[in-house]
């Protein structure tokens, strides 16, 4: 990992103590958030985002699929992220593959719901085609180009923006003759419904450092960590799910100061991402 | 053009690029009237009636001598190479680097200084604490983490190549040694020219900046190089030989003073002025950072808004501003 001298240590817990990050920051700054939409053209959407020198990109891809037997009203939705080997030497080989099931499992709590689906940031039941026949299923895939701290928050970020740039085709079906046989589904080219993001939140990692708490952690200031807590905010300032990295404990009185700094701080991001998305399409339909 | 303004990652609103487009055209059309530099595949004009010897960076095509790198075009003799503008740190005798160590090694500290290869300090090529020179003895090896650690960040100067090639380093003088209380940067090495000072210390903010040579950049809080608090750690060394644990507590009490706010708040505008000088790819000279530094406290930009698009403008279109009074002064 970071290889830092106890003197730059020193420097970095000085900086939180006293609210002056290395980079300038206070301590619930985010760094500057670069968005682009439409990265990859196969993809039904995509985006990039850039958080300092952090850098993801998020593809999602829409198939057609039969729904669970026990969900027979909701479509499926996957979240797979890999780290490039060219984000950290680390990366190489199977290295990388530890924190890419701790992403995605992360993701899935945040963004997903319970297993049951209920409660799901993406509505799941927009996705059935036919309720127990056709559904659509969705692949988020991430990749992580470039790591430099708070991959989660990133993630989540360019995944919001990968689902509002999203376009799932138009289908017109034609049941069979009897309801038992598998209907005909007619996938339209031209036509694409856009999909509704407004309950999809946005992940915030509050990273503790000694006695104080950071948002958009750089890779140097998260070596210094003693736990991390990731919590997913949406729109109406809910908590939609929470995990914690790192082994320290934490008081739960901590936990409950935390979570109302994450939803401030998350409403500030949601907006900011909100305009970021709307000028990344707006500047897409310019090219 | 444009992919420098992609590579800035900035969100500009329409006026903001405009500007900074401007900015960054003139700027090129400067530095194009100004040097002679080629492009890949440009034919280096050569005399074919005297026998010359094709360096690194040129090719021979069609009996031609054509360049393989972007860079200027140098002759030495009957050499002609081209020396590329965008390279790794290829270090020279004399030159002032910033490493971190990595290794500790018999009688030697390995460090990585952005080269292709690991640099090497000797035990023996560098001062020891209590100033004495003498033989390095068995016990001084032993002794060699009390002076630097793994993962220490050092300033030291290239002393020479051994045969096969590796990196001696040298750090006999008392402003070269550890560096603590502040922050390494890395920016690519060809953005910081050689000069004859690499050190400096800014005095209205109490900053210490080292530009090394290897692209290393040292934004740290100001301490004496020989003045007493060196000393006073130098003594708390010695004695640790003597008796370490109670001096690992005197040590430990005299680095943990904290860097004052007022100061920090200096040390980081500094370091954002040197990210973002880099980020606009403009060489990195103390004047020009101190320019920057004295331009954002006079424009009050916040420590953070140093590095936001509105900022960026400016700061181009003052470089622009300063190159266009330079070339009048000269003309």
């Amino acid at each position: 990992m970071v290889g830092l001298s106890e003197g730059e240590k020193r420097f970095i817990r000085g900086g939180i103590a006293q609210d002056l990050r290395t980079d300038g920051r206070q301590r619930l700054h985010y760094r500057p958030i670069s968005v682009e939409t439409g990265v990859i053209p196969q993809a039904n959407g995509s985006a990039r985002v850039r958080l300092g020198a952090t850098d993801v990109i998020v593809s999602i891809k829409a198939e057609l699929g039969k729904p669970h037997p026990l969900q027979p009203d909701k479509g499926k939705v996957a979240i797979f992220i890999d780290c490039s080997p060219t984000a950290a030497p680390m990366f190489e080989g199977r290295g990388g593959e530890e924190l890419s099931t701790e992403l995605s499992f992360a993701l899935q709590r945040c963004l997903l719901g319970g297993r049951s689906g209920a409660g799901a940031g993406i509505d799941l039941s927009s996705l059935v085609i036919v309720e127990g026949k056709v559904c659509w299923d969705l692949y988020i895939d991430g990749l992580v180009v470039s790591s430099d701290g708070n991959l989660l928050d990133a993630l989540a970020a360019a995944i919001k923006v990968a689902l509002s740039n999203t376009g799932i085709p138009k289908v017109t079906v034609n049941l069979g003759a009897s309801p038992n046989d598998q209907p005909d589904v007619d996938v339209s080219d031209e036509e694409f419904l856009q999909f509704d993001t407004s309950g999809v939140p946005v992940v915030v990692t509050l990273t503790k450092v000694s006695r104080h708490y950071i948002v958009d952690a750089t890779s140097e200031e998260e070596s210094q960590m003693s736990s991390a807590v990731s919590i997913s905010v949406n729109r109406h300032g809910h908590i939609c799910g929470l995990t914690k990295r790192g082994g320290a404990g934490l008081d739960p009185s901590v936990i409950l100061d935390m979570i109302s700094v994450a939803k401030h701080v998350g409403e500030q991001l949601m907006s900011l991402l909100d305009s970021e998305i709307a000028a990344a399409e707006a500047s897409a339909e310019d090219q | 053009m444009t992919t420098m303004l992609r590579e800035l990652r900035l969100s500009l609103n329409q006026t903001q690029r405009v500007r900074l487009q401007s900015a960054l055209q003139r700027l090129q059309d400067m530095a194009s009237l100004a040097s002679a530099v080629t492009v890949v595949a440009d034919t280096i004009p050569v005399n074919h009636e005297d026998s010359i010897l094709k360096g690194h960076g040129t090719s021979d095509l069609n009996g031609e001598v054509v360049a393989t790198l972007c860079g200027v075009v140098e002759r030495v003799n009957k050499l002609v190479y081209v020396r590329a503008q965008r390279a790794r740190y290829k270090p020279e005798v004399g030159d002032i680097i910033v490493g971190r160590v990595i290794e500790i090694a018999p009688k030697r500290w390995r460090l990585e200084i952005n080269f292709s290869q690991d640099a090497v300090l000797m035990l023996s090529s560098m001062n020891l604490p209590d100033g004495i020179q003498r033989r390095r003895t068995a016990v001084d090896e032993l002794n060699m983490r009390s002076i630097f650690e793994e993962n220490d960040v050092i300033c030291a100067e290239v002393r020479g190549f051994q045969h096969d090639g590796s990196l001696h380093l040298q750090a006999r003088s008392q402003k070269y040694g550890k560096l603590e209380r502040g922050m390494l940067l890395t920016v690519p090495a060809y953005l910081v020219k050689r000069r004859k000072q690499h050190f400096h210390h800014l005095e209205n903010y109490g900053v210490d900046l080292i530009l090394g040579c290897n692209g290393f950049i040292w934004v740290g809080e100001h301490v004496n190089s020989n003045g007493e608090n060196d000393m006073m750690v130098d003594q708390e060394n010695r004695e640790g030989l003597v008796n370490k644990s109670e001096v690992g507590q005197a040590t430990y009490e005299v680095q943990e003073q904290i860097t004052p706010l007022e100061i920090r708040k200096h040390v980081c505008r500094v370091a954002n002025s040197v990210r973002l000088l880099c980020a606009l790819g403009f060489s990195l000279t103390v004047e020009v950072i101190v320019d920057t530094v004295e331009a954002s406290i006079s424009s009050n930009t916040d420590i953070k808004d140093i590095l936001a698009a509105e900022f960026y403008v400016q700061t181009a279109e003052r470089e622009v501003q300063r190159r266009v009074s330079l070339t009048r002064r000269k003309g």
